[in-house]
């Protein structure tokens, strides 16, 4: 069983993958993109680094998926793999900034060993930042999304 | 040859796989759980990933963060050091299932070496002699009590999965057997998953031995000498040695003999360590039988090479990566005695409480014939959720009363101290001034006897852990 449109759908995800790591690494945020497969070529082009598109170190500790920072939560990746915005290509992402959230929410996917593990919000909020771009690879507590907390920093449950 | 390979391991054995890769041209991928963030294998290692928290059935257990952490990385194989994963035969099948290859015998080879009641039927039938016992796994505390009752006391109970000297215990009468039939089948479901437990007769004073043996995938064994692993606390080695000393020229053939058999009986690849029980006796004659066979690098690896010049991570990579070993079997010469002392985080004098903490001074020992294999360096914090070793101290001497004196020279300048640390370097100095073990007399229960109240049965040891200067 050969399905043509499951093989570009493939190939699409792949190259999206290849993409989202290469972004990652710049060490600015991405300006311009250009990608050719046959042939192969690449060209990209990228601004000076700030503050939000640099790469999160991990937090110091990750004991749980929500974590302070100054009055904000931050979730966490609860495993390496691979962060997804939304659901599925083309579908769309579960939460964008300003969204507010309800405790237990999904904010965000890890996909690992092709199962997906949602990440959820551990306490009512908005988004202020997605900060781990759609389809980059992603370590073991990695910040991936930004809330701040209902009622202030207190709230929500520590 | 293989450009990357992901290490999934941690500490000291990390960092040195982590060089031979380097001298080996291969990058290399450390991962780390939160807890090792910091930790010397990060910084030997091309790159990193943190696969998980401290506990390491989320972390270093966890083999889909592991493949996920290779195949992100473009890693071609998995070196899994020795522990967690190294001889988990569901995890080589994952790797094989997503084109990494696992350095190690491969997922059957695992598979059967893996249940230590079928090894040992196996390798009976092959010719080895194995100690009295239960032909496969006991089905029931019955049946534990018919072999005992014809083996005779004091009987060993043994995990059929276990290994690294846990899911072991002694009984030396049926109201003993009762109850440690009952506790090793429980901790073993516990530990490993798998309650079988089978019976042999127990050797109180028996020395430890093991042969290295090395082959490729096609077909050459070749064995590098055995090592004595004889001073032991609780089934833990503290001092391995090459060669054993006081053995037999007729003993040791025998044993080399014995190791190449077990290998080719098992079709098995890379390295192996096949391990022994030398009954006591004074002229290093007595009879030797077989215990279990491991797939792995093991801790006590670098006394083989010291003695024979081999570099055995290198040669597990290259046989990994199906290249036949350019070694015979006469160009395998041992050279000179090596020893190696496991220098662990621990109180011996207080019960061996594990006591680790941020290392404020560490400062190894130098000079001719040394070499410190840690995993830690001046200012790391040894974190509490891993085994406690801390570093290995091997140095290298033309025979064993130089390598003696230079293991005790090397230990003395050694220093580890930190808030809360406390290490077993001044034990492991007694030790090696100990007469038995200076004369060679020492056997598996030697620092136990010294130790504990009355036999090794698992008695919680007094305050006093202390090996007198004499006897």
């Amino acid at each position: 069983m050969h399905d043509p449109a499951t093989d570009w759908r493939e190939r699409l995800r792949a190259l999206r993958e290849e993409i989202g790591g290469l972004v990652a690494d710049l060490p600015g945020p991405v300006a311009a993109l250009t990608v050719r497969v046959g042939d192969c070529s690449l060209e990209i082009a990228w601004g000076p680094p700030s503050a939000a598109s640099e790469r999160a170190a991990p937090p110091r500790d990750a004991p749980s998926e929500t974590e302070r920072d100054g009055d904000l939560r931050v979730c966490t990746a609860p495993l390496v793999g691979t962060f997804y915005v939304a659901p599925g290509p083309g579908e769309p992402p579960f939460v964008r900034v300003g969204d507010r959230v309800e405790k237990g929410q999904a904010v965000g996917v890890v996909e690992a060993m092709k199962l997906m593990n949602r990440v959820v919000a551990e306490c009512s909020g908005e988004v202020v930042e997605v900060r781990a771009a759609d389809g980059t690879p992603v370590e073991f507590g990695q910040e991936l999304v930004f809330l701040r907390p209902d009622g202030g920093p207190e709230a929500g449950g520590a | 040859m293989f450009e990357k390979i992901l290490i999934a391991g941690r500490g000291e054995i990390a960092v040195r796989i982590a060089r031979t890769c380097r001298e080996m041209g291969i990058r290399t991928v450390a991962v780390h759980s939160t807890a090792d963030r910091d930790g010397a294998a990060a910084r030997y290692a091309d790159e990193t990933v943190q696969i998980g928290p401290p506990q390491p059935r989320r972390s270093y257990m966890y083999a889909p963060s592991l493949i996920e952490a290779a195949l992100r990385t473009s890693a071609e194989a998995v070196h899994p050091g020795y522990g967690f994963l190294s001889e988990d035969p569901d995890f080589a099948r994952m790797c094989a299932e997503n084109g990494l290859t696992l350095i190690g015998p491969g997922p059957d080879v695992m598979e059967t070496i893996g249940d230590k009641a079928r090894t040992r039927a196996l390798l009976a039938a092959a010719g080895l002699p194995v100690l009295p016992g239960s032909a496969g796994a006991v089905a029931s505390l019955a049946e534990a009590e018919e072999v005992a009752a014809e083996v005779g006391y004091p009987v060993i109970v043994k995990a059929v999965a276990g290994g690294g000297g846990r899911g072991i215990a002694v009984a030396r009468d049926l109201g003993e057997l009762r109850r440690v039939h009952r506790e090793t089948t429980a901790s073993a479901r516990a530990m490993f998953g798998d309650g079988a437990v089978y019976l042999e007769r127990y050797l109180p004073r028996a020395r430890h031995l093991e042969v290295q043996v090395l082959c490729d995938g096609h077909g050459a064994v070749l064995h590098l000498g055995e090592r004595d692993c004889s001073t032991q606390r609780r089934r833990q080695k503290l001092i391995e040695e090459a060669p054993a000393p006081g053995l037999a020229a007729e003993v040791r053939e025998r044993l080399a003999e014995y190791a190449v058999t077990a290998a080719k009986t098992l079709r098995h690849s890379g390295l192996g360590t096949v391990e022994f029980l030398l009954d006591d006796s004074a002229d290093g004659a007595g009879d030797v039988t077989f215990m279990e066979v491991n797939g792995r690098i093991q801790v006590e690896h670098p006394v083989t090479e010291m003695v024979t010049g081999l570099d055995l991570v290198r040669e597990q990579i290259e046989v990994a990566a199906g290249r036949r070993l350019t070694l015979a079997q006469d160009d395998v010469r041992i050279s000179g005695w090596a020893i190696e002392c496991r220098i662990n985080a621990e109180d011996a004098d207080a019960g061996w409480r594990p006591a680790p903490g941020r290392l404020e001074v560490f400062r190894v020992p130098g000079g001719p014939g040394v070499r410190v294999d840690a995993g830690f360096e001046q200012g790391d914090t040894v974190p509490p959720y891993y085994d406690s070793m801390v570093a290995k101290l091997v140095v290298w001497a033309p025979d064993r009363a130089g390598a003696i004196a230079r293991a005790r020279r090397a230990l003395d300048e050694f220093a580890v101290s930190g808030p809360g640390v406390v290490t077993t370097l001044p034990l492991l100095g007694r030790l090696l001034a100990h007469p038995a073990f200076v004369e060679a007399r020492h056997h598996t229960a030697f620092v136990d006897e010294r130790t504990e109240p009355g036999p090794s049965t698992g008695v919680p040891p007094p305050g006093d852990g202390a090996i007198p200067p004499d006897g």
